[in-house]
């Protein structure tokens, strides 16, 4: 009697660890159903009929996000509830996926403005999603100018109506920036006028690559009409970026690579003074031996 | 014939009996096991989740994820025409020490190692104390460069100095020069070493080697792919700002300032500049506080709090 | 050789020819401590240096300490045989043998520290591969070898005269190999006028060019501390101070070994008391010095109160208040004293004063190191102990002790096979003249 219930109890506890370390080890929920998923769409147009759609896609656990990666993201372009694909893309480590498309053929809305759509279909693990995204195409024109020693960088925005002609952009800010190595630096920001056009004074003191050319981008940032629109242009006003090796790195200082001469010049002087003594010392005791083979030991 | 099979019964009885058990027992300890070495894989950083085209899910430790590793003479060389800077904003810093443990999980150092560290400094009976985190300086004059014995350490184009863990002997000459206390050394082969699969290069500073010196390294690997450094984008603040200072700006992540500009606007300036190292970190003084200074002390634990018990600020308000 | 000398070899052909019970013994014991010298380097490579009191703060520990000081040890033995040697100093004869064995010796060992102090031994060829010549660990490098090769020559000359003397004395019954080895390295020597004129010429030249070398191999032992930024080792002293407290402790070390082979091989007849007092001399004079030196260094650091010095200077006082005291005052004052006041000078005495001062340098070796380093520019905030203050693990006693062992060690193997006592000039200069009576 006393053994059965031995056996079965060992039995049961076997079982019971077997279940909690298994489920220990799991790291997901252990029910089947799939995760929320979170996806968003940022939008640019960058000026030459074409739009740049960038979905990301995520996670959220309880201590932060999770990009998920390879995955599957339709971009759709249409109205109400036609939409026709336009391009998919793979999202990247850190769940990004973007197309380029060109506007030209689009459909509008009554409001002039394109709807975008971007499509996660889903999987047996994240729940499907999608995000939307509506604005109206419009370009910034770069030109430059110059006035005796002044820079000027010349704007000129504009917009397609309905029937493809060019209407000029008033009334919106548009913010200059110039690519650093991280980041992008502020010149500043002008409001276009009427027709559409500004002129912003370029500062003289920027660097540029080492020939001093410089690269400018013109942007419409996060507009209820227009979303985010952006022009870029290169122009050669920049400071030529003297790469200043000498700065940093002067030869022959202590912590470079090969030593300051007058430190080589004094070790070799030192060294072969000494040694120098040393060797005449061993050739008299060369002597020494060499005299001992002469005469003939004495007892 | 009676005993026999009595006797036999019962042998298998204990057979089955110890059977069992040696199973329950082995079940036991292999989920327990399992269950340990799960989560300390977790501890080991935060994980991304990659949709493999089938559809199933795996983990990859974020912080492995394909940065790519140079060579040692390429790591001599340097990223060309960049001198890098980086500028510590103190009237920001509250001892949050993202940075620190951040840069600890990225370069897979123990917690006793710290590539960065944060000070409370006070310097005068008077003066008020401020939070001080302190990388590596980069100095323009390094002394651990010049004391170095087998060119273990060097100074890169860019500015970088860098610590070769081929090459290093563990004399630990350089971390006796150098005057800010930057360096830290391997006494033993820590854990932490062993989770980083990836080959060895002076830009990643990381896997570690037992007995030679290592520290704050400005992380070239993540600038190569144009990304800032851990520390940098850490903060929850924006104290560590990075950038060239050929190009004169510097980042924190979120604003951008010309490095010039910032400078002379907030009064930068370099720590123990009289000493003659030349440092490429510079600090902002703290003015214009964002947290009152006790702010630091409010998350520490224990062994935390121990640590500037020894300052007379702490001593003052018995923390 | 005449019968002085042939007579002086008789008293020590028994330390040539057997080996009694007790020196087994004591030779036993000595390999027992060397035996756990090997135990705790093996725990210090297998486990690597956490077994080891040093942590980030404080990086060089007793290891530096010892190789300083056997170094020290070496360049003061080597400087005092080769002035007194120079100036043909009258009562040198039987003393000079033991200085040269000493600074032979721990130049022997000096250097193994240096090894154990190194995370990567087995990287420790890259010295040589990939030197870099701006280092001062580069120019200790250069500094050392060339000293060694210096030394050598020297104590080889200096030895010539007795090997040939060991060569020629027939009776004495030792093995064969030892016979043949004598011949071998005597190289035909016999005192003949042309071999004694070039072997004294070439003994003067090198006389001097130890006595320059060892002044400035020092002095760039020294430099590895003062070129650094620390603020407890940046001081312009440290060339002429690290000098001083080397012949300080070897003048110490010497008279200890005097009074262990005048007791241990009864040389009472040619170890006089005035030997002790001359050697003692030799320590009251540098004893001043080192005072004054000492005394200099932390005057300065002191009154100017920079703040850096002022946090040494507290460690000093506080943390190390009884070392401080036992090797400053005591080891400065105490030889002075006993060699001062005339009634005080016996040789049990000196003996013990010697033994002082041994252990005060080596406290003055450690308080140059350690409290330095435990007060850098930026204070140490960390939550570990030992990471604020150094304390030294059986690891590194165990090594310390196994060093000592290895030099007492060598010094009675060294003892059985040349004379410790210069028998080779006895030729021309009467017996009576060399024992100052």
């Amino acid at each position: 009697m006393k053994r059965t219930v031995y056996g079965i109890l060992s039995l049961v506890l076997t079982a019971v660890l077997f279940l909690s370390s298994g489920l220990k080890s799991q790291s997901g929920p252990a029910d089947s159903k799939p995760r929320e998923t979170y996806l968003t769409l940022t939008y640019l147009c960058t000026s030459n009929d074409s739009v740049c759609l960038t979905a990301n896609l995520k996670v959220y656990k309880k201590n932060g996000s999770l990009a998920l990666m390879n995955a599957t993201i339709d971009f759709s372009s249409g109205q109400d509830e036609n939409f026709i694909p336009v391009g998919s893309a793979p999202t990247d480590q850190e769940g990004n996926a973007s197309v380029k498309i060109a506007v030209g053929k689009l459909q509008r809305g009554k409001d002039r403005m394109i709807a975008y759509k971007a499509t996660f279909a889903g999987s047996p693990k994240y729940y499907k999603n999608s995000a939307e995204f509506r604005a109206e195409p419009a370009k910034i024109l770069i030109s430059f100018s110059s006035v005796d020693t002044l820079h000027y960088i010349n704007l000129t925005g504009s917009r397609n109506d309905l029937h493809g002609h060019e209407i000029p952009l008033s009334k919106e800010i548009v913010n200059l920036h110039v690519p650093r190595l991280f980041s992008l630096i502020k010149l500043g920001a002008v409001m276009l006028d009427e027709e559409g056009k500004a002129s912003f004074k370029f500062p003289g003191n920027i660097v540029g690559d080492s020939l001093g050319n410089l690269t400018i981008i013109a942007g419409i940032e996060d507009n209820v009409q227009f979303g985010s629109v952006q022009a870029v242009s290169r122009i050669n006003w920049g400071m030529p970026n003297e790469y200043r090796k000498s700065d940093v790195f002067s030869p022959r200082q202590l912590w470079t690579p090969s030593a300051p001469l007058w430190m080589i010049i004094t070790l070799i002087v030192m060294l072969s003074g000494v040694w120098a003594h040393y060797m005449y010392a061993v050739w008299e005791l060369i002597m020494i031996r060499r005299s001992s083979k002469k005469d003939k030991p004495i007892l | 014939m009676e005993d026999g099979h009595s006797h036999s019964r019962r042998s298998r009885r204990k057979f089955l009996k110890k059977g069992l058990l040696a199973g329950a027992g082995a079940l036991f300890g292999g989920g327990i096991l399992k269950a340990y070495t799960t989560e300390s894989g977790n501890k080991s950083g935060s994980k991304v989740k990659v949709l493999t085209t089938n559809g199933e899910i795996m983990e990859v430790d974020e912080f492995s994820l394909k940065l790519p590793r140079v060579s040692t003479l390429e790591a001599h060389e340097g990223i060309p025409g960049r001198k890098f800077v980086m500028v510590i904003d103190l009237a920001k810093c509250k001892n949050a020490r993202r940075c620190v443990e951040t840069c600890q999980k990225a370069h897979h150092l123990p917690k006793s190692q710290e590539f960065m560290k944060v000070y409370f400094l006070q310097d005068g009976e008077k003066t008020s104390p401020y939070w001080f985190p302190k990388p590596c300086f980069h100095c323009d004059n390094p002394m651990c460069v010049s004391v170095c014995p087998v060119g273990a350490t060097f100074k890169r184009t860019d500015g970088i100095v860098l610590v070769d863990n081929d090459r290093c002997i563990g004399c630990k000459f350089c971390m006796t020069g150098c005057p800010y206390s930057s360096r830290v050394f391997a006494w033993k082969h820590y854990r932490e070493f062993d989770q980083d699969k990836s080959p060895y290069s002076p830009e990643a500073s990381s896997p570690g080697k037992e007995g030679t010196v290592s520290k704050c390294d400005f992380c070239p690997d993540l600038i190569r792919v144009g990304k800032l450094p851990y520390c940098v984008t850490a903060c929850p603040i924006g104290v560590i700002h990075f950038g060239d200072i050929n190009e004169d700006v510097v980042t924190n992540g979120s604003e951008t300032y010309r490095f010039s500009d910032l400078i002379r606007d907030r009064a930068g300036y370099r720590y123990l500049e009289g000493l003659g190292t030349r440092p490429s970190v510079y600090y902002l003084p703290p003015v214009d506080r964002l947290f009152p200074v006790n702010r630091g002390f409010e998350d520490l634990d224990e062994n935390g709090k121990h640590r500037y018990e020894d300052t007379p600020y702490a001593k003052q308000h018995k923390l | 050789m005449d019968n002085s000398e042939k007579s002086f070899l008789k008293e020590f052909a028994p330390c040539f020819e057997k080996t009694s019970v007790k020196e087994y013994a004591w030779i036993f014991g000595l390999l027992a401590v060397i035996g756990l010298g090997i135990y705790a380097f093996l725990e210090q490579v297998l486990k690597g240096h956490i077994v080891t009191g040093m942590r980030d703060n404080v990086v060089w520990g007793i290891y530096i300490v010892n190789f300083i000081f056997f170094m020290g040890l070496s360049y003061a033995g080597a400087l005092i045989s080769g002035t007194l040697h120079l100036f043909r100093v009258e009562w040198r004869k039987p003393i000079i043998r033991i200085a040269e064995l000493i600074a032979l010796i721990s130049l022997m060992i000096g250097p193994f520290y240096i090894l154990l102090c190194i995370g990567r031994l087995d990287r420790a060829y890259y010295l040589m591969l990939y030197g870099r010549i701006q280092s001062p660990i580069s120019w200790d490098e250069m500094a050392i070898s060339t000293y060694i090769f210096g030394w050598i020559i020297f104590l080889y000359i200096s030895l010539l005269g007795d090997l040939a003397k060991m060569r020629d004395f027939e009776e004495l019954r030792i093995p064969k190999w030892r016979k043949k080895l004598y011949k071998f390295l005597a190289i035909g020597y016999e005192g003949s006028a042309y071999q004694r004129k070039r072997l004294e010429k070439t003994m003067d030249i090198m006389a001097v060019m130890v006595i320059s070398i060892v002044i400035i191999v020092y002095s760039v032992l020294a430099w590895i501390f003062s070129v650094t930024l620390q603020p407890g080792w940046h001081s312009t002293i440290y060339g002429p101070y690290f000098v001083i407290a080397a012949v300080y402790s070897g003048s110490a070390v010497l008279i200890v070994a005097m009074w262990v082979f005048r007791k241990f091989y009864h040389l009472e007849h040619h170890i006089t008391k005035n030997h002790f007092i001359a050697v003692g001399m030799i320590m009251l004079v540098f004893a001043a010095l080192f005072g004054y030196f000492t005394f200099n260094d932390l005057l300065t650091k002191w009154y100017g109160s920079q703040k850096h010095d002022e946090v040494l200077i507290r460690i000093l006082f506080k943390e190390f208040y009884w070392p401080f005291i036992f090797a400053n005052f005591i080891g400065v004052f105490l030889p002075m004293i006993i060699l001062g006041i005339k009634k005080l000078r016996s040789i049990t005495n000196i003996t013990l004063t010697a033994a002082f001062v041994i252990v005060a340098i080596w406290i003055n070796r450690y308080l140059i190191i350690i409290p330095t380093l435990q007060s850098p520019y930026l204070p140490i905030q960390d939550p570990h102990t030992e990471w604020s203050i150094y304390s030294s693990t059986w690891v590194e006693w165990s090594l310390t002790a196994a060093g000592i062992a290895v030099f007492c060690l060598l010094f009675t193997l060294a003892s059985k096979f040349v004379p410790i006592i210069t028998v080779g000039d006895y030729r021309k200069e009467d017996t009576k003249e060399n024992t100052l009576v």
